[in-house]
């Protein structure tokens, strides 16, 4: 396939606005190939879009879906052409979240939390989503076996378990919620800073951040640790945020990427000590960010509307139902985590949304480097992932940004610096946002740019960034994004003008890590004795065999690769 | 004026979706248009005129002039005057499920009787209902937290389970008899009912319950006094204290004696 005289924003590869040809042969970016032309003139060329952070398959999703039959109703779409029926809105089913994602250009996106002893219900579901590549990231924060590896100072037996565990969920990396408080939510309490012991365990928040930090580097894993900060949610919190986030300056990445990965920082950026005198702390996380190499983060940004938020975060989802009078859903997973999911809307009216809406702004706008911010929502906690478009046009339009502003709270101006933010950013900051960086994050090499040997995944959208200034004209680029004009996935059409071209099955990454056998056979002999024990099913039938991945992809790491 | 009569052709046990059947639906249509109008037999496409003869008179109108009339068993035709805002349907015999669900303007008389969903969600306009109405009158559909928010329904005969469940502004009048916990979640309707039922109000938040024949009242209510209306006298209960409730329950004191 030739994609003809487009206009190609690939800044992995310093392309920026550059008239070009892509060439995709065997599903991958070559120096030439044959087959089909699409003509791309006047249309603006990218690679593939790369979510590095959504909610899209395993059990808390399906209590969303279970819990929510109006928000069932809200997406209905019959069956047409080659796509099966798709309902729902902010917890869609699998075939909607495939779909959806590649009409908005979106080719890779990856499942943000995933406890090992339910990795088996993701895949089946990450299966079930069409097109897309896939990956989760497996849940380690509150983990006995964890915990007792940081207990005894053991880091190569910590090391092991990361491995085994990411082996057992064929997960990609290791995510860490709230470490400590999915225990602590066991006896109901919750651990409230990152030095108060998690009980029965003789172990802080902060050792589980940087322990788990070293064992990840130690395995030499593509991505970082994957971290959603404790006290997330609360107001004052951004002082937990900047302070892990200096707990992890001694750790030396073993790969070419940042030590630590922190998810929809919005949440994490709270300034205040109530929700009366809640204000946006984004300028001082976006200047530590400005001043320090060591981390990246993704946006988290809220839409106005109905969202579903859903999260290992035990306590939290309970601080949330009671909050806001909602339904909640509760969830003890044995010796790994807790979990939570409840609906929520995010009202114009209300202060403390429209200070959450401007602190996620204010974290892209204010943080110069764009590699270190990605565009997310946490789909579906802040809003569906099909609102993607209109943080983009928020984030490039300081105009669009004041119409918004215009229908929120004036007490917004003091809580936040939102309306004097000029910056708006360009096109190959965007480029950045949602493909360069979350395939540079996640360490995707083929992922998120156009070089030859990248897997042949590009967006093409029916705008011409030489002509449309989307500062003037917001609602053109977020028309644009909503619908690419041809998404194309190694090398196929799956998605022009809107209409599903083609249902290929997507791939699935994880990550084998090798470790030394000695420390494996100490890590086994604790294990087998929780499973006996402890775990409501057998160690024989507990890790995902490989026959649960139709098309897997293992990407190679572990102690050696390190050495 | 605008006069459309719709007669079925057979009878189907397989539901019909309807939801384009409403005086906004139709008004501007001329008669060819409406022969050609979507509806779905289960899961089967097929058009207006292949399952209702069409008789039609007077010119197009405004909706407020338009009048639907149902002339058969419409009890297998489901969701017929959904978000209608204007005009007026009658149907002479039975209505399926989810009529005048969402509406929020206009009038929707049933001589015969109505399933379930009645006017779940209506916002506006009125409903009377000759016969029976089954379950969920006036309620929310399910996930929803806020069923009927205005407008009114009247059911001469008996009203099944849950009536208005969920029910946020509104009225809702049932002379006979109503199943099962009518009223819950009540988060600021008005509900009256002559006859007899069974566990009203729980987890009412706002809005009220007025029940003229037998009943049980639950414990999450609390007895406050004894009020005249309308020539009878109620005991007045608050609640349901279970959702920290500031709802009214009032008993028709003749009745309770049992
Ligand atoms: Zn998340």
């Amino acid at each position: 396939m030739i994609i003809k005289g487009g206009v190609v924003y690939d800044p992995a590869n310093g392309v920026l606005g550059e008239e070009m040809d892509i060439c995709i042969d065997a599903g991958a970016v070559a120096e030439a190939a044959g087959g089909p032309t699409i003509d791309a003139r006047g249309m603006l060329v990218l690679p593939g879009g790369v979510d590095a952070h959504s909610h899209i398959a395993g059990p808390k999703l399906n209590a969303g879906r279970i819990m929510r039959p109006d928000d069932g109703r809200i997406g209905t779409e019959p069956r047409r052409g080659l796509c099966r029926p798709c309902t729902g809105y902010t917890v869609p089913n699998s075939s909607a979240i495939g779909y959806r994602y590649a009409r908005m250009g979106y080719t890779t996106v990856f499942e943000a939390a995933t406890p090992i002893i339910e990795s088996r219900h993701t895949h089946e579901e990450l299966e079930a989503i069409p097109i897309l590549d896939k990956g989760a990231l497996t849940l380690f924060g509150s983990n006995w076996t964890v915990m007792e590896c940081v207990g005894e100072k053991d880091l190569p037996k910590l090391s092991a378990y990361v491995a085994w565990g990411l082996r057992a969920s064929r997960g990609y990396g290791v995510k860490i919620v709230n470490p400590g408080g999915g225990e602590a939510w066991g006896f109901g309490s919750n651990v409230k800073g990152l030095h108060d012991p998690v009980p029965e365990f003789n172990v802080t928040p902060a050792e589980i951040i940087h322990e788990l930090a070293r064992a990840n580097e130690r395995l030499c894993l593509p991505h970082s640790i994957h971290l959603h900060f404790n006290n997330l949610g609360k107001p004052g919190n951004y002082s937990t945020a900047i302070e892990t986030l200096d707990l992890l300056k001694d750790i030396v990445p073993s790969r070419d990427r940042q030590a630590v990965h922190v998810t929809h920082m919005q949440f994490s950026a709270y300034g205040g000590t109530g929700w009366r005198d809640f204000e946006s702390k984004a300028p001082e996380i976006a200047d530590y960010y400005n001043k320090n190499d060591h981390a990246t983060m993704d946006m988290g940004q809220i839409i106005f509307g109905s969202a579903t938020t859903m999260t290992a975060d035990g306590p939290l989802e309970y601080a949330n139902a009671r909050l806001l009078h909602q339904k909640w859903s509760n969830h003890d997973i044995e010796l790994e985590e807790s979990s939570g999911v409840v609906p929520l809307v995010y009202i114009r009216g209300s202060p403390v949304n429209a200070v959450q809406w401007a602190i996620g702004l204010e974290l892209a706008l204010l943080t110069e480097d764009p590699w270190k911010v990605l565009l997310t929502t946490d789909n579906p906690n802040g809003g569906p992932f099909v609102k993607y478009p209109e943080v983009i046009a928020l984030l490039m339009s300081h105009k669009r940004r004041e119409e918004e502003m215009a229908k929120l709270p004036e007490l917004l101006s003091k809580r936040s610096v939102i309306g004097s933010i000029e910056r708006e950013l360009g096109w190959g900051e965007i480029a950045v946002m949602t493909r360069a960086a979350p395939a540079h994050v996640l360490g995707l090499k083929e992922k998120g740019h156009l070089g030859v040997g990248a897997d042949g995944d590009v967006s093409i959208y029916e705008i011409d960034p030489r002509e449309v200034d989307p500062g003037s004209d917001p609602a053109l680029v977020e028309r644009a994004f909503t619908q690419a004009k041809y998404t194309i996935k190694a090398g196929e059409v799956v998605s022009r003008d809107g209409e599903i071209a083609g249902i290929p099955q997507g791939r699935t990454f994880w990550t084998d890590a090798n470790v030394p056998e000695e420390d494996m056979a100490r890590l086994m002999a604790s294990l087998k004795e929780k499973f006996e024990k402890y775990y409501s099913i057998q160690m024989s039938n507990y890790m995902v065999q490989e026959a649960y991945l139709s098309r897997p992809v293992a990407v190679r790491a572990g102690v050696e690769v390190a050495q | 004026m605008r006069t459309i009569t719709l007669r079925p052709l057979a009878s189907h046990l397989v539901p019909i979706e309807a939801e384009g059947l409403t005086p906004d639906g139709l008004a501007k249509l001329s008669i060819e248009e409406m022969e050609a109008l979507d509806l779905w037999l289960g899961n089967r496409r097929t058009r207006l005129c292949e399952l209702f003869a069409i008789e039609v008179d007077g010119k197009p109108a405004p909706i407020e002039e338009t009048t639907v009339i149902l002339d058969g068993d419409f009890s297998r035709v489901k969701r017929i005057g959904e978000r209608m805002s204007g005009g007026m349907i009658q149907s002479l015999g039975d209505l399926g499920m989810h009529a005048g669900a969402g509406m929020s303007g206009g009038n929707i008389l049933i001589k015969g009787s109505a399933g379930d969903w009645l006017g779940r969600e209506m916002r506006g306009g009125s409903i009377e209902v000759e016969g029976d109405a089954g379950n969920y009158v006036g309620s929310g559909y399910r996930g929803e937290r806020c069923g009927m928010r205005g407008g009114s329904i009247l059911v001469r005969g008996n009203a099944g389970v849950f009536l208005g469940e969920h029910i946020c502004g509104g009225s809702i009048h049932v002379s006979g008899n109503a199943g099962d916990y009518p009223g819950a979640a009540n988060g600021g309707g008005t509900i009256s009912i002559g006859g007899d039922t069974h566990l009203p109000g729980a987890e009412m938040t706002k809005g009220s319950i007025s029940v003229g024949g037998r009943t049980t009242v639950l414990p999450g209510f609390q007895f406050q006094d004894e009020v005249e209306l309308e020539g009878l006298t109620y005991q007045r209960y608050v609640g349901d204290l279970v959702e920290n409730g500031k709802g009214e329950l009032l008993l028709a004191l003749a009745q309770q004696s049992a």
